[in-house]
């Protein structure tokens, strides 16, 4: 809309703008609460500024604001009239009524009076046409006359009692129309719409009203302090005859309660009369009060029922599905129609009633199922659920003693010892998949799987770390065909997560180096690179200490590559070796390698030939030194002419000892090959069993059997067949014996009792004087493998008889140093 | 950890004869003038050709006595006249120790008798005493422990009148366990303080963490074993 240059094009545009809207009895007000309470949108019946109100001052053609009709009142008061008509100029940004001023000035001469009736007639046509407002009949006066009447009450300092006037009225419709609601239908639904008409029509008539009277609501109410607005009049009167009439009020909340309820059971409910009326509670201001308080103690009610209820009949993840359906639907319940500041409340009385009255409970039904299924899915709900309530340490010490329980089945079974590491890497597979996608890795929860991991896997002393050893045995081990190298190396990280945990690595270092020797020295070895990897990871683990000694191993092996080479080539070799003999000898730095006990062998003749001239060379090269022969270690091929045809046959030191004895003999009874090898009585059981009752039978036994006893005699094989040109008989050489297992294990132990000694002694030759509480304590934290406290005494003890320390004669608490 | 050679000259099994050091300061002459009949008592039980007395003569002086050889007395008075062998007395270890007692007579010995064991009641004694006694099983060179047998006729000897109860428990203990075959020094010594300390049958103040020896610990648990058995 342009501007009007003047004042009369103003009014003419004004009755312009208002002639295209219809008339109509019943105005039609946005019922909208937001809009109604908002004064600045609902109070400007000023058609200029808001086209939307157009239709509002109906078929007026008398304008308002015209400036002859005022021109009377401007006599009187011709400041006060003057004012607001600047007002509402400046407002409409008009240009200033300069000429109009003049004018006005020459008109003040003679004193109008008032009609004496002046205040009461107009009353009089306001009072009806409030009434038909409440009536909801037409009323004879436009609307644009009401209006000016309540300006001219105001602009004669008639507001008060005007306002007065219109809050009696107003009072005595509302009460009537709270009053006739009472008693009225008993169906809730029925009744719940009820009230929102009642509540709709009186926000729709008082916002009328206010119209009407706009000119009090800015002058004089805004001018007194402690009046309310018009609008404001009409809610709290509402208010009060809401709580007079107070079976209304209780109904109306009651109904809402109702409803809700029967909406959670699943039923469809008017979700828009419940907006309405919660609407309206807000608008008057007791929507906390009257409505949430006992909202919120039914939600409660209902969720603890239902809660009990269905923790009974339903498992676990139903249950939980349940309950994050439940708290969508009351989150949705917010947006639809429940106040926003409702919201928390209500979610957390809900999560209260239905997650964390029932966490053990949960726990305890369906953690163990949901996590033996490896549910990732359900658990993740689980935790998030469990989050909203603060009840994630309850989750993670489930988690934990999950953990600990299932470990312990894996761990401390005896009989499933082969399968403890492929187990448990599974298992820590599964808890790491599960931790990642179902606890969004939470830091604490990945703390708790490595300190429970580490608890159990403890549980047993030693085993676990030796079969840990075993287990990468056979992994390097040649011959395990089907899995690259990738997955190799992949393998390794995971043992290795495994043996981070483990507390005795000492038992782990001293098994894995006897089975890296028996590869390394047997040619096992799948894949040195393989094997080197696994030495670095070890070494970024434990540090170079850790490894030096296993470095020590491969340097050997390689030294011993170029031996033999300058060997072969040496004057010795080419002039004194036996022919038809390749031998190739590995050196062994003593202490690098494990220990081994001494293995006495009558060696056939050539064999000792070319020992001695190995010797003989070597310690030409390296003088001082001193050579030992492992013969245990020692492994050939064998040439062998059997009947059937000739074979390869790869055996160890030992098999071929007793074999070459068959070259001159048919038939040798036990005792005779005893005698003749020197082989210490229960290793050559081993090797006779290998050769006549394992797979290869190169050898007969008489009498049958398993068992190799005293009085046995083996025969040549003259009948021996196989498939193969070139057989593996030394299978044997590989497999660790019991007597291997104990000894390995019993170093161990050894050492550490050196250790435990030498710790003793350290700390209390810095200490001199000590209490037994602290040196334990200072023991704990020196000594990196897990050992007893009784174990300590016994050391301490052990120190003491030998005079390194003594009880203190006062104290028999303190130890003493004797230096 | 292989057995080593002591540290330092192992000290002689009785260094008690050194801390207690009252009244052996007197000059050797008057010695011998105030020891006529400490003397002419000491030969009536000595072997001449040991020139001390042997078992043979604490048998004779334990009968004239009136007293058991195996008498709580006589290890007592072995103590006083600071015996360095078992079975024996020189003639030094005789003199000091009866001047001390103030007998000269086997009459007066026998009234010095309940003497003794009064003194050797007095706590600051006792220790010496106690440890005095295992020290006098030590009957090899460089022994240094005591076989569980002797350990418990000297137990039952040296604290069964005061603590008969612990004692028969810790006898049957002893002879039931397979840990242990000998008994050394720091080990007899914790058995006094274990009768004097803990409180007994109910060894609440019992406290595994300290530093009682291991064999302690043990008899514990196998006493709150045989208990819970019950």
């Amino acid at each position: 809309m342009s501007l009007p240059p003047t004042k009369r094009s103003l009014s003419n545009a004004n009755s312009n703008a208002t002639a295209s809207s219809s008339s109509s009895s019943s105005p039609h007000f946005h019922p909208s609460m937001k809009k109604a309470k908002s004064q600045a949108v609902a109070c400007s019946l000023d058609p200029n500024k808001n086209g939307l109100h157009h239709h509002h001052n109906q078929d007026d053609n008398d304008v308002v604001f015209d400036p002859s009709s005022m021109a009377l009142d401007d006599d009187s008061k011709p400041d006060d009239a003057r004012a607001p008509a600047a007002a509402n100029l400046s407002r409409k940004k008009a240009t200033p009524p300069q000429p109009a001023k003049k004018l006005v000035i020459k008109l003040v001469k003679a004193k109008p009076t008032l009609p004496t009736n002046f205040e009461e007639e107009t009353w009089a046509k306001l009072k009806s046409a409030i009434n038909a407002i409440f009536l909801k009949q037409p009323d004879s006066c436009d609307l644009e006359k009401l209006y000016q009447a309540v300006n001219n009450l105001c602009l004669h300092k008639m507001g008060g009692s005007l306002y007065q006037r219109i809050e009696k009225e107003c009072e005595e419709h509302i009460s009537a129309a709270l009053r006739s609601l009472v008693g009225q239908s008993p169906d809730l639904v029925v009744f719940l719409s009820l009230v929102e008409k009642c509540w709709q029509d009186l926000c729709d008539q008082m916002l009328m009203i206010r119209g009407i009277a706009l000119y009090l609501d800015r002058t004089y109410v805004k001018q007194t302090p402690n009046v309310r607005s018009l609008w404001d009049m009409g809610l709290q009167l509402f208010r009060k005859h809401l709580s007079l009439a107070s079976e209304v009020e209780h109904k109306t909340v009651t109904g809402l309660l109702r409803m809700i309820e029967s909406e959670r059971l699943g039923e469809a409910v008017e979700r828009t009369l419940l907006n309405h009326l919660l609407k309206m509670f807000t608008a008057l201001g007791i929507y906390s009060e009257s409505f949430e308080k006992p909202f919120l103690e039914c939600t409660s009610e209902f969720y603890a029922a239902e809660g009990m209820k269905y923790m009974q009949q339903s498992d676990v993840p139903d249950y939980l599905k349940h309950v994050e359906m439940r708290l969508h639907e009351e989150h949705e319940r917010c947006l639809l129609y429940l106040d926003a500041l409702t919201r928390k409340p209500l979610i957390a009385t809900a999560e209260r009633q239905l997650l964390e009255r029932h966490i053990p409970a949960i726990l305890d039904k369906g953690f163990m199922m949901l996590m033996d299924g490896h549910r990732i899915e359900d658990l993740q709900r689980m935790y998030s659920l469990f989050s909203r309530v603060n009840a994630l340490e309850s989750l993670r010490q489930a988690l934990s003693s999950y953990i600990r329980r299932t470990g312990q089945g894996i761990v401390l079974d005896e009989e499933k010892d082969k399968d403890m590491v492929p187990s448990l890497l599974e298992f820590k597979a599964s808890l790491d998949s599960i931790w990642e996608e179902s606890f969004s890795k939470n830091e604490a929860f990945c703390n708790t799987i490595k300190d429970a991991f580490e608890h159990l896997i403890n549980l047993r002393q030693n085993r676990p770390a030796e079969l840990i050893a075993k287990f990468l045995d056979e992994k390097l081990r040649a011959g395990n065909k089907g899995t690259s190298e990738e997955e190799l190396e992949g393998t390794l990280d995971k043992v290795l997560v495994l043996f981070r945990f483990i507390q005795g690595k000492d038992v782990f270092e001293a098994f894995y180096k006897k089975d890296l020797a028996k590869r390394l020295l047997l040619g096992k070895s799948a894949s040195i690179d393989a094997e080197k990897s696994m030495i670095s990871k070890l070494k970024t683990e434990c540090g170079s200490q850790f490894t030096n000694k296993l470095e020590g191993m491969f340097k050997d092996i390689e030294l011993s590559k170029e031996i033999n080479e300058s060997f072969k080539q040496s004057s010795q070799a080419r002039i004194k070796l036996p022919s038809g003999i390749e031998m190739s000898v590995h050196v062994l730095t003593t202490g690098y390698w494990p220990t081994y006990p001494p293995m006495d062998v009558r060696l056939p003749h050539e064999l000792n030939v070319y020992q001695d001239i190995f010797k003989e060379f070597y310690l030409s090269k390296y003088s001082g030194r001193r050579l030992m022969w492992q013969n245990s270690l020692g492994h050939c091929v064998l040439k062998a002419d059997f009947p059937k045809g000739k074979k390869e046959l790869a055996v160890s030191l030992f098999q071929t000892v007793v074999l070459m004895l068959f070259n001159d003999a048919q038939k040798l009874s036990f005792q005779d090959i005893k005698d003749s090898t020197g082989i210490e009585d229960k290793e050559l059981r081993r090797t006779l069993q290998s050769l006549a009752c394992g797979k290869v039978r190169v050898l007969q036994k008489l009498p049958k059997g398993r068992d190799v006893e005293d009085d046995d005699s083996f025969v040549f094989n003259e009948g021996f067949t196989a498939p193969l040109y070139r057989l593996k008989v030394n299978a044997i050489q590989m497999k660790e014996t019991v007597e291997e297992n104990t000894s390995t294990t019993e170093r161990v132990f050894q050492d550490r009792q050196y250790q435990v000694d030498a710790a003793i002694v350290r700390i209390m030759k810095t200490r001199k004087v000590l209490s037994h509480t602290l040196l334990i304590t200072e023991l704990f934290q020196q000594l990196k493998f897990p050992i007893k406290p009784a174990d300590l005494k016994k050391r301490i003890e052990s120190l003491i008889d030998r005079e390194y320390l003594e009880r203190d004669k006062n104290n028999p608490q303190i130890y003493n140093y004797l230096a | 950890m292989p057995p080593r050679a002591p540290k330092r000259k192992s000290a002689p099994p009785n260094s008690l004869s050194v801390t207690s050091s009252d009244g052996s300061s007197v000059s050797s002459k008057a010695k011998t003038k105030g020891f006529v009949r400490i003397d002419r008592m000491f030969d009536s039980y000595a072997n001449s050709s040991l020139g001390m007395i042997d078992p043979d003569g604490i048998e004779a002086l334990c009968s004239d006595l009136g007293v058991d050889c195996t008498d709580v007395r006589i290890l007592m008075l072995a103590w006083k006249l600071k015996a360095q062998r078992q079975g024996y007395f020189t003639q030094d270890e005789w003199r000091t120790g009866l001047k001390e007692l103030r007998v000269d007579s086997i009459s007066k010995l026998k009234k010095a008798l309940p003497e003794l064991e009064k003194e050797v009641g007095k706590p600051s004694n006792y220790d010496s005493f106690y440890s005095y006694a295992f020290r006098y099983c030590l009957t090899e060179e460089m022994q240094k422990s005591v076989d569980i047998e002797s350990i418990c006729e000297l137990l039952n000897l040296v604290l069964g009148a005061q603590f008969r109860p612990q004692v028969d428990l810790l006898i049957e203990y002893l002879k039931v366990q397979s840990d242990y075959k000998v008994i050394n020094l720091d080990q007899w010594i914790n058995f006094l303080r274990f009768c004097q300390e803990i409180n007994f049958p109910d060894l609440e103040n019992y406290d595994a963490t300290q530093a009682w020896p291991l064999i302690l610990d043990n008899f514990v648990d196998w006493m709150r074993e045989k208990h819970s058995s019950f």
